[in-house]
């Protein structure tokens, strides 16, 4: 019979508190590869839902696999996945991912720029969310960007409020930024012209 | 004088690539705040993995203005983004053509085979950012069909810098 103790504990036991949390939390974070294609389109579809643009996701796993997994990737992608003991009511074990990629700003140089970062709703609380985003600041770091840039809609206020928390800066408000986009009807008209 | 050509940028191009990028800066007020280096456009632009592309405006040698002496006068830089709605996008993030060359229809030429590009590489759209109070810039792109993604669903650009990356990545 193993000798153990029970006891209250004390401050110093916070490191190891949180490295219990977590494991019960009990994910793992790693690269995605062609075989999550289906779960990033799932997922990207959710966080449209969420933010009511479903139908507008017109993407399509084939297109996924040969943009992310061909000779030239146009986007890289983080996926939390939890056991099967763990999976999600529908049976899902991918239950979170960030997309980015690669940018590059004219005065300083290489940028990560976030695209899309989602963890399943019954899935929250147990920080997936900024053990990807502190895998992102790593990734970031190791490819020598000066900075991770990314889009909030301004109405995001719970999103806003967790980027702030870890340092980050509004460029639009500070530096009066807005963007463009000049889609593919007017791209057409400019080549004709 | 209208007689110029549009190329693709070569790695003997960076300096004058770097010496545009600072031009623009300076028009923006932010000329100190360029940190990149030549040797850093190269590696970064011309090495096995292009994080950038570039497009030259030049002039041939009996067409330059007489204040200045260089060939190249104009550049666009873009790189391919990723949109999980619709798939890879042009992203233009430098664009500038020196002013002693405004009006004869570079600008619109560098757009114009920016398009080219976008759909050849079959993007669904061009992205970029323009300071609020560029009006010139804004009126540019509008007369070209651009819509404001920031005005029409509220999107604001955030940055994480290098210093609070360094923060998070060393948390426990």
């Amino acid at each position: 019979m193993a000798n153990f103790i029970l006891r209250k504990a004390e401050p110093k036991d916070v490191s190891d508190i949180l490295r219990l949390i977590k494991k019960m939390a009990n994910f793992i974070l790693r690269k995605a590869e062609p075989k999550d294609v289906s779960d990033i389109l799932r997922l990207i579809k959710e966080l449209a839902k969420f933010e009511e643009m479903e139908e507008q996701v017109v993407l399509t796993e084939k297109e996924l696999l040969e943009d992310g997994f061909g000779d030239h990737p146009f986007y890289h992608c983080v996926v939390a996945e939890v056991p099967k003991d763990k999976q999600s009511v529908e049976g899902y074990t991918v239950v979170g991912f960030a997309m980015y990629y690669f940018t590059y700003d004219p005065w300083i140089g290489k940028l990560l720029y976030l695209e899309d970062f989602y963890v399943m709703k019954e899935f929250r609380g147990y920080g997936i969310g900024s053990e990807i985003l502190k895998r992102l600041s790593e990734t970031a770091v190791k490819a020598r960007c000066s900075g991770m840039h990314f889009i909030v809609a301004e109405w995001n206020t719970s999103s806003i409020e967790f980027y702030k928390r870890r340092g980050a800066a509004d460029l639009s408000h500070e530096e009066g930024w807005r963007l463009y986009e000049i889609d593919k009807r007017n791209l057409l008209k400019m080549t004709s012209k | 004088m209208a007689n110029f050509n549009l190329r693709k940028a070569e790695p003997k191009d960076v300096p004058d690539i770097l010496r545009l990028i600072k031009e623009l800066a300076k028009y923006e007020e932010m000329e100190d705040q360029v940190k990149l280096t030549e040797k850093d456009l190269l590696e970064d632009g011309f090495g096995n993995h292009p994080f950038y592309h570039c497009v030259i405006a030049d002039v041939p040698a009996e067409h330059r203005c007489s204040l200045t002496d260089y060939s190249v006068i104009g550049f666009a830089m873009y790189y391919f983004t990723y949109d999980p709605w619709i798939g890879k996008l042009l992203y233009l993030e430098d664009f500038y053509v020196m002013k002693e060359y405004r009006g004869f229809g570079i600008g619109s030429e560098i757009l114009k085979t920016l398009s080219d590009t976008a759909v050849k590489n079959r993007c669904s759209s061009m992205h970029f950012i323009v300071a609020e109070s560029n009006k010139a810039s804004i009126d540019f792109y509008k007369r070209r069909g651009a819509s404001d993604l920031s005005l029409q669903e509220g999107w604001r650009l955030f940055r994480i810098d290098k210093e609070n990356l360094l923060k998070m990545s060393a948390e426990e």
